[in-house]
């Protein structure tokens, strides 16, 4: 009797072991609070733009990925400690942070956009001198405020809370990814009424949001450098553009 | 005729308040602080980069954590005293309104009522953050304080009371001549060492993006990505303030029960 469940459980393990061996699994950490690319849904599921992205680049490039919802505030420190994989999360590839992790080919175009209150009169970032813009913290939303002398920039955990305050007359303006900006302004109920973009903020230099890794983990990154090309050479990323970004 | 001790409450939430046993050269207190002490100075001195720029960066948000405490604390001793009187009043309707107060604060974490105050109740009316941040403290550590003062209220003899009316007092008077300034020496000591709990809980206070300490520190450190440096020195940083204030508390502690 022993012998027949000994046998059976070899026969499980190689039948099991092949099955395995065949998909490497991807931990991504999503900071599932900016709408439209990464968001979660009435059904709690993690959904958006990059969650397609990455899903369709894993069935092309033959791996699995999974999401888990990360505050954005460790999403990097995590990398580090090597909590999870790999970042998905609209990170913009920028000098600074290439320092500490190594991100992928880029897969998105992105700029930052400034969201103001629909009577609002401002156009760019200098009309609001003096005044407090809001961005989430640590983005690139934020660094563009800084950028500006005179504008007072407050940070917020998620963007959403800056966006509340932005409505409850609290901040003159909010800056963040044009996505989210555009989500914001155009499509969210109780949001889209009372907010418009002024303008897009053009710093020179085009920035564009990248899949982050640990510095040196070469096996992750190059599969997902293999799932992002794939992607790209089929026209999916063009679909998901359509769906998700109106 | 002997004095009865005074009735100590202890408040188990603050930082360790030395006792007087402690008369040794090595204690607690002194290892934490002159220890916290050196290691800001000995970091700053041998890592200038980045300890010394953290602690150029934050220091208005240490401003900003003593002014939303100060003016807390301040305010929600009045509300608590009012909050304790209304408890003990014999009036239905006082009592009840009081004591629901107490209940529900009590029962809702304050990270909750931050953001309830700020972000829920500010889209129906304008609400500025700093404000907002003091208006949560108050109200949130004004029910803890009422209880303090009903505590120290109630364990005045009451022949204290007796007393006083017998010699004309009417009751207001019985309140404020007697009663309240005997039960300050057993209510100040618990008061202190919610001084020292609220200065911590104002780190809570980041959330609703106003510029304290500890968001001050996450700003430096999510552009930077110095985390381990930025949050050793905002802990130092902390452990250092909540030292000195609780080595304040231990000496008016003191003063205030001279019969022990």
């Amino acid at each position: 009797m022993l012998k027949k469940v000994f046998l059976l459980f070899m026969v499980f393990c190689c039948v099991a072991s092949t099955a395995m061996a065949k998909k490497r699994v991807i931990v991504f950490a999503v900071d599932a609070t900016w709408p439209p690319m990464e968001f979660v849904n009435a059904k709690k599921q993690i959904v958006g733009f990059s969650i397609d992205y990455m899903t369709a680049a894993g069935r092309l490039a033959g791996f699995i990925p999974v999401f888990k919802n990360v505050a954005w505030d460790g999403i990097f420190a995590g990398l580090a400690g090597g909590n999870y994989d790999a970042i998905c999360s609209s990170v913009s590839i920028t000098e600074e942070r290439k320092k500490t992790m190594d991100f992928s080919i880029p897969y998105y175009k992105v700029r930052q956009a400034l969201v103001v209150p629909v009577n609002s009169k401002a156009k760019t970032l200098k009309d609001l001198i003096g005044k407090k813009v809001g961005a989430q913290i640590g983005t690139t939303g934020y660094f563009a405020i800084q950028r500006v002398k005179g504008v007072i920039p407050k940070s917020y955990d998620e963007i959403g809370l800056a966006m509340q305050d932005l409505i409850n007359g609290n901040l003159a303006g909010v800056v963040c990814d044009d996505p989210v900006a555009a989500n914001y302004s155009r499509q969210k109920k109780g949001f889209k009424e009372k907010l418009k973009i002024a303008s897009i903020i053009e710093t020179g230099k085009a920035e564009y949001y990248g899949i982050a890794v640990k510095k040196g983990n070469k096996a992750v990154l190059d599969l997902i450098n293999k799932g992002i090309r794939l992607v790209k050479e089929k026209g999916i990323d063009k679909q998901l553009i359509k769906k998700w970004i109106k | 005729m002997g004095e009865k001790a005074p009735v100590k409450i202890e408040v188990t939430d603050g930082a360790a308040i030395p006792e007087e046993k402690d008369s040794g050269l090595i204690t607690a207190w002194r290892i934490s602080f002159f220890g916290s002490l050196a290691l800001i100075i000995g970091l700053c001195v041998f890592k200038p980069d980045p300890y010394l720029e953290i602690l150029e960066f934050v220091p208005d948000g240490i401003r900003v954590t003593f002014e939303v405490t100060i003016i807390s604390i301040v305010l929600s001793f009045f509300v608590g005293l009012l909050t304790g009187l209304g408890r003990i009043s014999k009036n239905r309707v006082i009592n009840l309104i009081a004591s629901t107060y107490v209940e529900i604060i009590r029962g809702i974490p304050l990270l909750v009522q931050l953001f309830y105050i700020y972000y829920a109740v500010g889209s129906f009316t304008r609400i500025p953050p700093f404000f907002a941040a003091i208006l949560a403290m108050t109200i949130c550590y004004g029910a803890y304080m009422g209880e303090v003062f009903r505590a120290g209220i109630e364990s005045i003899d009451y022949g204290q009371t007796e007393a006083a009316l017998s010699l004309g007092f009417n009751k207001r008077q019985t309140m404020f001549y007697v009663i309240l300034p005997q039960a300050m020496r057993t209510i100040l000591p618990p008061v202190g060492n919610e001084f020292i709990a609220l200065l911590k809980d104002t780190s809570l206070v980041s959330i609703i993006a106003v510029a304290d300490l500890l968001r001050r520190g996450r700003e430096y450190a999510t552009s930077t990505f110095h985390y381990f440096e930025t949050f050793t020195m905002v802990a130092l940083i902390y452990l250092l303030i909540t030292l000195v204030l609780s080595k304040f508390v231990s000496i008016m502690e003191k003063k205030m029960t001279p019969y022990e």
